[in-house]
């Protein structure tokens, strides 16, 4: 009995202890939270104020929704990827860093580096709540005391040496984008930057083993725990050449030191920089995009009644409510623009125009009846019963037979007996024969796809029910021009798309330049020509979307029929390391034109890219042989100054023109169609 | 009576068990477990593949989730890379079938960059979500609506994207 007496002694312990544990963890969950606003911190030049704060065991919580919590994001060039009702939250950091916390978790991991947090994070109400001064640490900010106040200091926080082919480079990493002023002389072998606003914790003094460029780097923090300024010193060695590298992000700058005579990637170290980080200038936006392409900076001190959905786009659309999604868009609206019967004694052609890409998808009944029905479109013209004057059908009915979402133009038949039926694409639409004779082994069920004119693919339908339908089979078509003559130069971009801007040079007018250039040419060659622009205009118009913009310029060479379609671009790319000539080509048919514009195109000096499928729009949907080039590289400086040049300029069109005629040389228009 | 000893020993060890598992043990960073994100290399030819460990969460749209984030971030700075505009970040993530809905919004939302870029960008996007199980194709929406390309861009982005596109 003793023992047994023992043993309750003990179970009761061990539960009274588990339930004490259990009581104490429940005071530590969300809901137990106390809101706390923060107590201000003073952050790079204001006081940095949390409207979503929470005090999490004498730590820090601030929701990923709080607008001060946004405005720190956004000074360090971070970026926050939330979907709600998911765990992750991923924070990207300036120098492209992936920060993941998991909600409920302490551990959070920086790139595959792990660590824990004080707390996990949390959700309470709508908002996610990340551990506050963990987040900042890892962003390489460290908070320091100053007359009572907590200053959250950004840091140069890594220096890296890079020592290869005798060429020493050296990157320092930064919480926010760095910004420096040199104070030795451009020639001078030994290089001082100093970057106001940034402190730094690393040793003082480096010295660079293996490196025959650079002795040493010595790091100096001055000033006041607000306002540090970190002086860098790279000691370099006699002779050494020096560079500023070019870098992907602001947050990084790259030195490259070299030996005598050895070459060096990059631009003279400017007195101040980095004079032309290639992120912002290479995604300037016209007037008409700006009030969608970034948001407006947050506030310093935010009365959160006055927050805008806009504002937290800036931490990346951190609205934590599952209904924040915007609703989809509509389709671009596909109408049936005309229905065409034509009746003969035994036969009946009906002809069925569409206006832009459509599925279709047609059954045959047991009792005679067969149907099509043209998916994603809507009836522009009247439904309508008809009998025709034929043997083949007793009636035909049109009718719009499902309205949105799933909009449905439904071409119904009563056929006299199994009659043949055949459904043919054809430009602009498709053509529905019901023949004389029956189908001794008709098919019961069949789809396809009609890309606004083009044909691309006839084919049984997969998964029919039709076990005795004869294998499916794709049928390629012939292009066949209506004005075999014909050439659509499309300038890309213009008007209020600007598109690329580097170096001083506005794509779009270079497009237009060579464009015009090649129309010259192509003329005297005996080609009629017709540009979707010959302005500085928009094709649709201003404020159109891309896909009007860019079908309306499809639209000029399909509507016309012509026989090729030449886009003339100009590329960018974020960094100065891109530059030559590519060529794309999307359709199979697209592809000996490509092949033979890049040929000539190899002799114009630049980098040969080589030719590159790419499902480009303009390329994509026009009916006839297409090709995008992209001529040079705005953002690289070498291709930047070939494009200044009008002699480069009339070399492009003189490439695009004998290509042109070496494709038409080789490639005789078809006279007759498929179908 | 020893019956009901060995009862309320074994409930009394369950209760610790759970005690233990929700407020010590779990939830565990399983470092082993990994997911395929891709890059290209600044060719515009070559994709690279390189591993990220997963946090506890398995569910697909969690990961699926986490896997378009890690791909917006792309590779470590020294890398490089073709990447997406510093700031694209991802807005949600819906499952349709073996189809993907990414929904990407900040700064590539006013991103007018070169067709070269654009297409290194999403052939990188396209092959991280579709090594996911059960995900063949990507339909991106840029704040939230579908779009026939990037403003001022050049890839069609209005039909869902496989590898076979790229």
């Amino acid at each position: 009995m003793n023992s047994i007496s023992r043993w309750r002694v003990r179970i009761f312990r061990t539960l009274a202890l588990s339930l004490i544990l259990s009581a104490f963890a429940g005071l530590f969950t969300p809901r137990a939270a106390v809101a706390q606003p923060g107590s201000g911190y003073w952050f790079a030049g204001s006081t940095l104020v949390f409207a979503k704060a929470q005090n999490r065991n004498g730590n820090l919580a601030v929701a990923l929704d709080d607008p001060g919590l946004s405005k720190f994001l956004s000074k360090l060039g971070a970026s926050v990827n939330y979907v709600a009702g998911q765990r992750y939250v991923v924070i990207a950091s300036g120098d492209r860093r992936a920060i993941t916390f998991t909600i409920g978790d302490t551990h959070f991991s920086d790139g595959e580096i792990r660590g824990e947090a004080p707390f996990a994070p949390f959700q309470s109400g709508a908002s996610v709540y990340l551990p506050f001064l963990t987040l900042a640490r890892v962003l390489s900010v460290v908070p320091v005391g100053d007359n009572g106040t907590t200053v959250l200091q950004p840091q140069i926080s890594a220096l890296d040496i890079r020592i290869r082919d005798r060429v020493t480079t050296i990157t320092l990493r930064g919480a926010l984008p760095l910004k420096f002023k040199r104070s030795s002389p451009a020639q001078s072998e030994r290089v001082v930057l100093s970057f106001a606003g940034v402190a730094s914790t690393l040793d003082p003094e480096r010295a660079v083993r293996g490196s025959a460029e650079v002795r040493s780097v010595t790091i100096n923090v001055a000033g006041s725990p607000r306002n540090p300024t970190t002086t860098v010193t790279f000691d370099a060695g006699r002779g050494t050449l020096h560079a500023l590298a070019p870098s992907e992000t602001p947050n990084v700058v790259s030195i490259g030191f070299a030996g005598p005579g050895i070459a060096l990637a990059g631009s003279a170290i400017p007195e101040a920089g980095p004079p032309n980080v290639a992120v912002a200038p290479a995604r300037t936006v016209s007037a008409v995009e700006t009030h969608r392409a970034l948001p407006p900076p947050p506030a310093v001190l935010i009365d959160p009644t006055t927050i805008r959905n806009d504002d937290y786009a800036a931490v990346g659309g951190a609205l934590p409510v599952d209904n924040a999604v915007p609703p989809p868009p509509l389709a671009p609206p596909v109408t049936v623009t005309s229905i065409d019967l034509t009746a003969s004694d035994q036969a009946l052609s009906v002809r069925i125009g569409v206006s832009g890409a459509v599925r279709y998808e047609w059954h045959r009944l047991g009792d005679n009846r067969w149907y099509i029905d043209i998916k994603d479109a809507t009836l522009g013209v009247p439904g309508r019963d008809e009998q025709p004057q034929t043997a083949a059908v007793s009636s035909v009915r049109i009718r719009q037979f499902n309205d949105d979402p799933d909009p449905t133009v439904r071409v119904a038949f009563d056929l006299t007996s199994p009659r043949q039926v055949d459904v043919a694409p054809v430009q602009g639409g498709l053509t529905i024969t019901i023949g004389a004779s029956d189908d001794p082994q008709p098919q019961r069920v069949g789809a396809g796809r009609l890309t606004g004119g083009a044909i691309v693919a006839v084919a049984p339908l997969a998964g029919s029910n039709d076990i005795w339908s004869p294998p499916s089979q794709t049928v390629a078509h012939p292009y066949v021009p209506t004005n075999p003559k014909l050439i659509v130069i499309d300038p890309g971009h213009g008007g209020s798309d600007v598109g690329a801007v580097h170096n001083g040079l506005v794509e779009k007018d270079i497009n237009l330049d060579i464009a015009r250039r090649l129309r010259t040419l192509l003329v005297a060659r005996g080609w009629q020509v017709k540009m979707t622009r010959d302005s500085d205009v928009d094709v649709a118009s201003p404020n159109a979307s891309a896909h009007d913009e860019l079908q309306a310029r499809c639209d000029v060479a399909n509507d016309a029929g012509a026989r090729l379609f030449v886009s003339v671009h100009v590329n960018s790319f974020p960094t100065t390391a891109q530059n030559g000539t590519t060529t794309y080509y999307y359709k199979d048919s697209d592809r000996p034109l490509a092949d033979a514009v890049r040929t000539r195109l190899e002799t114009i000096g630049t980098a040969d890219k080589g030719v590159r499928k790419e499902e480009f729009y303009v390329i994509h949907h026009t009916t006839m042989p297409a090709t995008l080039i992209e001529t040079a590289f705005l953002s690289n400086s070498s291709d930047a100054a070939l494009l200044r040049s009008p002699d480069f300029l009339r070399k492009v069109a003189v490439a695009i023109a004998d290509g042109i005629g070496d494709y038409a040389a080789n490639n005789p228009v078809n006279t007759s169609g498929g179908s | 009576m020893k019956a009901l000893r060995v009862v309320v020993i074994l409930a009394a060890f369950v209760v610790a068990a759970l005690v233990v598992y929700r407020y010590v043990l779990q939830p565990r960073f399983q470092a082993a477990d990994t997911i395929t994100v891709y890059y290209s290399e600044i060719d515009g030819a070559t994709l690279v593949p390189w591993k990220v460990s997963l946090g506890p969460d398995r569910s697909r749209k969690s990961v699926a989730a986490y896997a378009l984030a890690q791909v917006l971030v792309g590779p470590p700075s020294q890398v490089e890379a073709i990447r997406f505009p510093a700031g694209t970040v991802t807005r949600g993530v819906t499952l349709d079938g073996s189809t993907l809905v990414a929904d990407l919004g900040g700064t590539i939302a006013g991103s007018v960059g070169g067709s070269f870029a654009e297409a290194g960008e999403f052939k990188a996007l396209v092959w991280t979500m579709t090594a996911l199980p059960d995900i063949k194709a990507v339909q991106i929406e840029i704040d939230g609506r579908k779009v026939a390309t990037l403003p001022g861009g050049h890839l069609e982005l209005d039909q869902p994207l496989a590898r076979s596109n790229f």
